[in-house]
């Protein structure tokens, strides 16, 4: 019997009681909801970002506060994350541009030169701002065209011919600052505006230009009531249709929808609700206890309700597909394989170990381990605590989706073993943490974690798993998807931007119009490079240039019209640093270009081109930032971040090339 | 008779001394199949080249559709719809089937800058077109490197198709590919063919010009062993003027006997 037959039958035999029609195209072999959304190259990026900020926020005082994630975001921002999503795409068109780093300075400092009126023994350009933007703006595409040129006419790697250009550029900046100012920096760029108030001139368009490089949100001058309301409510939501999202890609669809789940459904909404006001009207613990109580058993009615509605009952036919899918998990009946019995043992070895771990070292104890110098014995705590319970729970659900294969049942039970896991875990920490952080938040946030893993595996008990693909549901579920991450980020972004009343002493943090022009620039560019055809060209050159010469795409072209992207994105930043710094050393970015190039790396993007992802890039560029800033607010001596980062740097490959494996083999 | 498609009046190509080809002719009709035969070294893609417009015919006369053409880049060969489909197929394998399908000649919608691909309708197209060569594909977001050999030739025809093509020049499509992948491509050169363009099918395997081809152009070192059409010649002549007959012959007997 063939695949398809196989697949064939389990469908037959799945859909027969329903008396249903096939729906999709048979011959797609079937892909779990991970395998489909790990094809992606940013969803491993995104991983890993939540693991390092979840690690660093274990182990640093500061981290997890807003002030943390403000400087996070500046240091990913600009020069990093601008400069790496605009890499990233010259990456992806097959090329590099090692003078990229160098370049961010020297447009800072060609801008500033343009404007000054007399700059030590050489009068100055004394342009306008309003001219030497745009002036400097041309030179930066100039120098772009000239890379692009260089590297289509003489058919030499761009790495060398970019390394030409970085030397130039460095010693011109140093040069250029020596014979002008006679200083090895470049300034100031906001006499401007000192001169103007002095003698009633114009400012050269200094003031509205400082508002749009580097205007500044003082997130203590906003005051909101009610910010933590949205916070709540982004976050529930949020996390709510990320679940119903995965049911709608993992469970069958029935042909007829069933009221019933409706009516359900509302029940558990205003079960929910009732619990939101009971907790908001008691202030004592078993108070809070009933309203968590009610909240979530109101939840798992929600979901029934939802996939009651929805979804096709597990009943004699998921027998049925167990048996067919048993031929290619090549196991006899037991239910669970080796392998699935060796992931469970590892990961309740793991949990155990983490438990031990954490009873073995005192939690009051901030000292540095003696034979670790850069580590506190609280560190090491939190980091084999953290290790141990993650790789434990990682290795269980690798057990849970192991056992899956021979059944569905198995595979849910294996599931709710780990949802107590982690509550178990969750509890332990709550009663022998030394720290307020992990008393409370952790406790929480692993709660809830195991909370969701609970109400799946009752969910993928009850209910019968997909295992044909519906293209109808899945974009559906994507879409419920990216709505959950709206609301998600909406709650975040509220909680960061706003304080509430009672945190009006805390400390001043800032957000930095930075971070705007970095969202803007990567969702600019990831547009480009998904939806037109200049995007299609970019991958076309990096993946076979030879060829898509062939068909008529002008490779020379798209890849000059990369290099100026770069450079373009180097003058932004350029620009950012003058009207931030406004002096600029004349070694600024000197060196930096291999951080732009690992935080594309880091974000999927392949080295030998034709593969990759603007947006990955961007979470590359926030792992950087969260090592930059992690690491000395851990109390580590900050000379290790270049371990740190190179470690990432080298994990970040392995983890590419092992997904983009995976992602392929599915298909 | 009418005119035929593409028309090849004893033409030769020189590279200074050395005489790439010489003296070929041949025609090609719409609808039909013309193979050119030859070992390696013949002379085969020299003369892919010279009808594709990478390289010019030093001597001799082509006419396209009656009128004499000489083409300086393969803008102009493409311009009046001969495509040629090389071996190495111009695809980009890390990319999907629909974008490779329209690589180069992405509909969009919306004016610059704001111009954007059409994605659903790229989508629907290649499905359709590759349905009409009689494959379906099943996702379009498939990326081409985890097609098969003869899928990823059907890609290649199938775009050439679409594009308006009106001559195909296949270089060697059926040389990399097992003996099943290699009969499906050639029922898509035949499907080609039936839809109404003449094919010109290079190939190095008389077994595989035989069953598709009308008529058969032998080159030989460079040399034109003759022009033929279908009923003026039988497999075993092909493969014996293809080796250069005598040739043969004398590797049969010493291979006789030396076992």
């Amino acid at each position: 019997m063939s695949e398809a037959d196989v697949t064939k039958v389990a469908v037959a035999a799945a859909g027969a009681t329903a008396g249903e029609a096939v729906q999709g195209d048979e011959r797609l072999a079937y892909r779990g909801v991970f395998q489909r959304l790990l094809v992606r190259p940013e969803i491993g990026a995104a991983i890993a970002a939540v693991a390092v900020w979840i690690f660093f926020w274990a182990v640093s005082v500061p981290f997890g506060k807003a002030g943390g994630a403000a400087s996070i975001l500046d240091v990913a921002s600009s020069p990093l994350g601008i400069m790496a999503v605009a890499v990233a795409m010259l990456m992806i068109g097959g090329e590099f541009d090692l003078s990229s780093g160098a370049a961010t300075g020297a447009f800072g400092i060609l801008m500033i030169l343009m404007v000054r009126d007399v700059v030590g023994d050489v009068a100055g350009g004394n342009l306008s701002l309003w001219l030497a933007l745009p002036a400097s703006l041309l030179f930066a595409l100039g120098l772009g065209w000239f890379n692009g040129t260089m590297v289509n006419r003489t058919s030499l790697p761009s790495f060398i011919v970019t390394l030409g250009s970085f030397f130039i550029l460095k010693g011109a900046k140093l040069g250029f600052s020596k014979l002008i100012v006679d200083q090895i920096q470049v300034g100031k760029l906001n006499d401007l505006q000192i001169n103007a108030e002095a003698t009633g001139e114009s400012d050269k368009g200094y003031g509205i230009l400082r508002k749009v490089f580097a205007a500044e949100w003082q997130r203590n001058d906003h005051i909101w009531q009610n910010r933590d309301w949205l916070y709540s409510i982004g976050i529930f939501v949020g996390l709510t249709l990320l679940v119903l999202a995965v049911y709608e890609l993992q469970f069958a669809r029935k042909s007829r929808m069933n009221p019933v789940g409706i009516g359900v459904l509302f029940a558990g909404i205003l079960g929910a609700i009732l619990g939101v006001w009971w907790l908001h009207n008691t202030d004592d613990v078993t108070g809070n206890w009933i309203g968590a109580g009610i909240i979530g058993g109101s939840m798992l009615v929600g979901f029934y309700g939802w996939c009651l509605w929805r979804y096709r009952l597990s009943g004699r036919s998921s027998n049925t597909v167990a048996v067919v899918e048993e031929d290619q998990a090549g196991d006899g009946s037991s239910g669970l394989s080796a392998g699935a019995v060796a992931m469970l043992g590892a990961g309740i070895v793991s949990v155990v170990l983490a438990v031990v771990a954490a009873l073995a070292f005192d939690p009051n104890n901030s000292e540095n381990v003696s034979w670790l110098v850069m580590v506190t014995e609280q560190g090491l705590r939190a980091i084999l605590f953290i290790g141990l319970a993650s790789a434990g729970a990682v290795f269980l659900l690798i057990a849970a989706s192991r056992a899956r294969k021979s059944s569905q049942m198995m595979g849910s039970s294996l599931l709710m073993l780990t949802a107590l896991a982690v509550a178990g875990m969750a509890f332990f920490i709550r009663s022998e943490s030394g720290t307020p952080k992990f008393r409370t938040q952790a406790f929480t946030v692993m709660l809830a974690i195991a909370g969701v893993m609970f109400v799946w595996s009752i969910m993928s008990m009850l209910f019968e798993e997909r295992r044909y693909p519906d293209v109808k549901a899945d974009r559906l579920g994507r879409m419920i998807a990216l709505a959950g991450v709206v609301g998600l980020v909406t709650g975040l972004v509220a909680r960061l931007m706003f304080i509430i009343p009672e945190e009006a002493d805390g400390p001043l943090t800032k957000f930095s119009v930075r971070i705007l022009w970095f969202i803007g620039f990567t969702a600019v560019c990831t547009w480009v490079l998904g939806r037109t055809k200049f995007g299609s060209w970019t991958f076309a050159v990096g993946g076979n240039k030879q060829a898509s010469r062939q068909v008529g795409v002008p490779a020379a072209r798209t890849k000059t019209q990369l290099f100026m992207l770069v450079s373009f994105a180097a003058w932004l930043v350029g620009m950012l640093l003058a009207f931030r710094l406004n002096t600029i050393q004349a070694s600024t970015g000197d060196g930096e270009e291999f951080e732009y190039i690992i935080a594309a790396v880091v974000g999927g993007t392949a080295l030998t081109g034709g593969y990759g992802s603007t947006l990955g890039a961007a979470i590359g560029a926030i792992i950087m930032a969260m090592a930059v800033q992690g690491i000395p607010s851990s109390r580590w001596n900050s000379d290790w971040r270049f371990v740190f980062v190179g470690a990432i740097l080298l994990l970040a490959v392995i983890g590419n090339n092992f997904i983009r494996a995976k992602a392929e083999a599915s298909r | 008779m009418s005119t035929p498609l593409l028309e090849l009046d004893g033409i030769g190509k020189f590279y200074g001394n050395i005489i790439a080809l010489k003296d070929v002719t041949t025609t090609v009709e719409a609808g039909q199949v013309t193979c050119v035969l030859g070992d390696n070294g013949a002379g085969k893609s020299t003369f892919i080249k010279i009808l594709a417009g990478v390289h010019q015919h030093d001597a001799g006369v082509m006419r396209f559709e009656g009128e004499e053409q000489r083409f300086t880049s393969p803008r102009d060969a493409l311009g009046l719809g001969i495509a040629a489909v090389y071996q190495d197929l111009a695809m980009v394998p890390l990319m999907s089937v629909w974008r490779n399908f329209f690589l180069g000649n992405e509909p969009t919608k919306g004016a610059f800058p704001l111009q954007w691909i059409d994605t659903p309708k790229a989508k629907a197209i290649a499905k359709e077109e590759m349905a009409k060569m009689g494959i379906d594909i099943r996702d379009t977001e498939q990326p081409v490197g985890t097609l098969s050999g003869g899928e990823r030739q059907s890609v290649a025809i199938a775009r050439a198709v679409y594009f308006g093509a009106k001559v195909l020049i296949l270089d060697e499509p059926t040389s990399a590919l097992g003996v099943k992948q290699s009969g499906v491509v050639l029922r898509y050169i035949l499907e080609a063919a039936k839809r109404g363009l003449g094919v010109i099918f290079i190939t190095h395997n008389p077994n595989h010009a035989w069953p598709v081809g009308d008529r058969f152009l032998i080159l030989n070192r460079g040399q034109s062993m003759g022009n033929f059409a279908k009923e003026n010649i039988d497999i075993g002549e092909l493969t014996s003027l293809m080796a250069g007959g005598a040739e043969l012959e004398e590797l049969q007997s010493e291979l006789e006997r030396a076992r």
